[in-house]
């Protein structure tokens, strides 16, 4: 999974004529932008609520927002940071207007088995329930961890997104996984786990 | 896919750089657009394309009226001054009798609490802005 990184250099130049030709006035001109970031945008706003319908939702007013705004993009930073700056601004608008979960994080649970025994389908359970604890996190921790890993661990295209300090943006990233840790203890016992997720990373590298 | 971002942040109790929290949100599944998401996008803005633009406000037209209303509430605010201060002139006070030694006390305990106010203010002001940010 590598949108955000190969559609950046994938089309920057088809970014920037799309945009002076919508500047310029044709509209339709806006339809090569939407159908090269429309599967960023929907799964980055997917990341902050975890809900499909709504998530298009939010994409699509990323979507109108950019367009009403592309006279703004100055082109000293790359479109992809221009367009992902401001989703992350919309989401976040439409978030605190109706929160995405108002569970508290006390209140989510970790399945009863150690990971070492958890079949696939607990395991399955057990991940998505990681997840959906983000969603619980306090918003200051909660979006560096939404953005974080939507950027496949980019800690500058992170940083860049929410125009924030890398060491920031580090402390609270460590600060939030501390917070999981503490929900989900048998987490610390998935060495094997995540040993061999390394060795697949670096066997794809 | 760098792991050199992420080794930085195991502060925890765990040795290992790739943490399972890694292994579990790097691994979120990805979310395929509807297919009629691009059309709706495009809709909503050809719709807005099509819309006109928004009438400006008239300021020409308005200043005068501004400059008139502006100039009625201040005649009123003086004439309610004014009133205010002649009768305020039928009355007489009379301030308590402070000691010396008391008042020459009251006038740095005045600059303390002008102090405490203006950093009361000055913090009520940068945590509503903090709070705006979202990042507090």
């Amino acid at each position: 999974m590598t949108w955000t990184s190969s559609r950046a250099t994938e089309g920057p130049d088809q970014d920037a004529a799309d945009v002076a030709r919508v500047l310029a006035g044709e509209t339709a001109a806006f339809a090569g932008i939407v159908s090269r970031w429309q599967g960023p945008l929907v799964n980055m706003a997917w990341r902050y609520c975890r809900d499909r319908s709504r998530a298009e939702e939010m994409a699509q007013e990323a979507f109108v927002r950019a367009w009403r705004g592309l006279k703004s993009w100055r082109r000293e930073s790359s479109f992809s940071t221009w367009l992902f700056a401001l989703a992350a601004n919309v989401f976040r608008s439409e978030l605190k207007q109706l929160p995405a979960v108002n569970l508290p994080m006390e209140e989510i649970t970790e399945p009863a088995a150690a990971a070492q025994q958890l079949s696939v389908l607990e395991e399955r359970r057990r991940d998505e329930a990681v997840r959906r604890a983000v969603l619980a996190l306090p918003l200051r921790y909660r979006e560096p961890v939404i953005l974080y890993y939507f950027h496949e661990m980019d800690l500058g295209q992170t940083a860049r997104t929410m125009g924030m300090p890398d060491g920031t943006l580090k402390a609270r990233l460590a600060r939030a996984r501390d917070l999981l840790r503490r929900r989900f203890p048998h987490l610390n016992e998935g060495f094997v786990a995540a040993s061999h997720f390394k060795r697949n990373e670096e066997v794809s590298q | 896919m760098s792991s050199g971002t992420h080794s930085g942040m195991g502060q925890g109790s765990n040795p290992n750089p790739v943490h399972s929290i890694d292994r579990i949100l790097a691994s979120d599944e990805a979310l395929a657009p509807s297919s009629g998401f691009l059309a709706a996008v495009m809709a909503r803005v050809q719709e807005e394309a099509a819309t006109p633009a928004p009438i400006p406000f008239p300021w020409k037209r308005a200043i005068p009226g501004i400059v008139l209303a502006a100039c009625v509430l201040g005649w009123g605010a003086y004439e309610c001054l004014r009133h205010v201060l002649q009768n305020a002139q039928q009355f007489s006070f009379a301030l308590p009798h402070v000691p010396a030694a008391a008042e020459s006390a009251l006038v740095p305990a005045g600059w303390v609490v002008l102090a405490l106010a203006a950093s009361l203010l000055s913090w009520i002001y940068a945590s509503r802005m903090a709070r705006g940010t979202g990042l507090f």
